[in-house]
């Protein structure tokens, strides 16, 4: 079978900083999975090296087969609109109600789109009430369901999942995860998630892929990340200050 | 060796300077190019028509009234030194039409516009907004850009001929009020003065000053980076730029116009 998305030898440097030093990665259809790493591993340059929103410098990223690296124009736009995401902050337009941002993306009358928009908010919870309210008036949990379901809104087959629990409280950030993993089984999508937050990989993950100094160190089932046999995952998981990932902490 | 290291870094800025004008044309280019070419967004054109033109109304028309009575007051005055205070109602319509309705209107709106463009767009890089579009099958400059650089040159005009009208109305206001002119001697010597050229060299200076004000608004929003801070330059940067190639423009046209 053909990976849905096939990364190799990814690369990309700001000025002197190499972030991504020869990625090698592969998702199957209807695959989960979720990539772990440190902060300014390059997890998020990744993602967006993928959806073309950054250039890399080098390296193959296949989408079903076709090379996606060097689109421009039209072909770009295609490209872009086969994958949703749901960002950090939400990135929700601030000027918009909840409706109009959920149907973003879709197209037919105003009255179908709202239609399409409750639907959708209907799936990640939310009731019609919020519908016209401006995100600003929304709780931040609320504020990333409503994002979840604009991600999911096209049905895109392929969705990218960036700190989807950052900034939530544990209960917000377990219905968030749960939303994601029931929202992939049911919909068949292809699902790439970015995250340090280990409640949230073992919830939301078929597999788990690990990037750390631009290259992916070590990647398996989710079952599998207990007993890694990785120094560098089993520091991780764990959240120790000690071991093979030094941090730059300068002593008082 | 001092002169070797000055003369580096005159080269250094030198090369910025021309990176940054690079940038901004092409920037301008890639905005033109979907202005002519659908798909349009009509809804956000007329959004940004009212943003731009209705409520930037009040301040426009205030700054020319009060500016038409200061220069009817001071031609007075400069012109009571030599016998010349006849001139009034000719001199304060057409400096009024030629020159500070459409420059102090530009610059009013510049300050207003230009600073919230940056502003709104700078936080919607910072917040990821403009990637998500991207990601929502719309072009950010089509969405953002086209319509803020086709209301602002369609709606300057406009508000410069308000400008012009409340400018001129303002000298009225007090030659007749203040200084004991004739309404309707006033009147028809100002119609009488204005010519066809006064005001189309103010509509056309008004809508090249709305391209610039939107121009330079979206592209240092747009290109808006390291959070707040970020976005605080990006909006002095807009408006500073906005005003330059405002006052140069305006003299540009002025020489064409009325140079020779």
């Amino acid at each position: 079978m053909i990976p849905r998305i096939a990364i190799s030898g990814l690369a990309k440097a700001f000025g002197p900083k190499r972030v991504l030093a020869g990625v090698d990665l592969a998702v199957m259809p209807g695959e989960s999975l979720v990539i772990i790493g440190g902060s300014g591993t390059g997890k998020s340059v990744l993602l967006k090296c993928i959806l073309g929103l950054v250039r890399a410098d080098s390296g193959s990223i296949l989408i079903d087969g076709a090379e996606v690296q060097g689109l421009k124009g039209a072909a770009l736009a295609r490209h872009q609109a086969g994958i949703g995401m749901l960002f950090q902050g939400g990135a929700l337009f601030d000027s918009l109600p909840v409706w109009r941002n959920v149907s973003f993306a879709l197209s037919g009358s105003a009255a179908a789109r709202r239609a399409a928009a409750i639907e959708n908010l209907a799936r990640v919870g939310l009731g019609e009430d919020v519908a016209d309210l401006k995100p600003a008036a929304l709780s931040g949990g609320m504020q990333k369901r409503v994002a979840l379901a604009r991600a999911i809104a096209a049905r895109p087959p392929i969705i990218f999942f960036d700190e989807p629990t950052t900034g939530l409280d544990p209960i917000m950030a377990d219905v968030i995860n749960r939303l994601i993993r029931s929202l992939v089984s049911d919909l068949r999508i292809t699902a790439l998630t970015i995250t340090h937050d280990m409640a949230s990989v073992r919830r939301v993950a078929d597999k788990v892929a690990m990037l750390h100094g631009g290259q992916i160190i070590w990647q398996d089932a989710v079952d599998a990340i207990d007993h890694s046999g990785n120094a560098y995952v089993d520091q991780f998981i764990h959240g120790r200050a000690e071991g093979p990932i030094a941090m730059p902490v300068a002593k008082p | 060796m001092i002169l070797v290291d000055g003369l580096v870094a005159l080269g250094a800025v030198v090369i910025g300077l021309l990176a940054t004008l690079g940038r901004l044309v092409r920037f301008a280019g890639a905005a033109l190019g979907r202005v002519v070419a659908p798909p349009w967004y009509p809804g956000q054109i007329l959004q940004q028509m009212l943003v731009i033109g209705w409520f930037s109304l009040p301040v426009v028309g205030l700054t020319a009234l009060f500016t038409g009575s200061a220069l009817a007051q001071q031609i007075f005055i400069g012109g009571s030194r030599f016998n010349a205070a006849s001139t009034v109602p000719a001199v304060t319509v057409i400096g009024v039409v030629r020159e500070l309705g459409p420059v102090l209107g530009g610059l009013m709106v510049a300050g207003r516009v230009a600073s919230a463009m940056a502003a709104e767009l700078g936080t919607m890089r910072v917040t990821e907004q403009i990637d998500a579009l991207v990601t929502l099958r719309t072009d950010p400059l089509r969405w953002l850009v086209v319509p803020r650089l086709v209301a602002a040159v369609l709606v300057m005009p406009i508000l410069v001929l308000v400008s012009n009208a409340l400018g001129v109305m303002g000298g009225w206001l007090l030659a007749t009020q203040r200084l004991g002119f004739n309404s309707a001697q006033y009147l028809a010597t100002t119609a009488r003065y204005l010519e066809a050229d006064d005001v189309v060299s103010s509509l056309v200076k008004a809508a090249v000053f709305g391209f610039f004000i939107a121009l330079m608004g979206c592209y240092h929003g747009y290109h808006s980076g390291g959070g707040a801070a970020g976005v605080g330059r990006a909006t002095t940067n807009a408006v500073v730029s906005s005003f330059i190639l405002i006052l140069l423009s305006n003299l540009i046209i002025t020489v064409i116009v009325f140079g020779s």
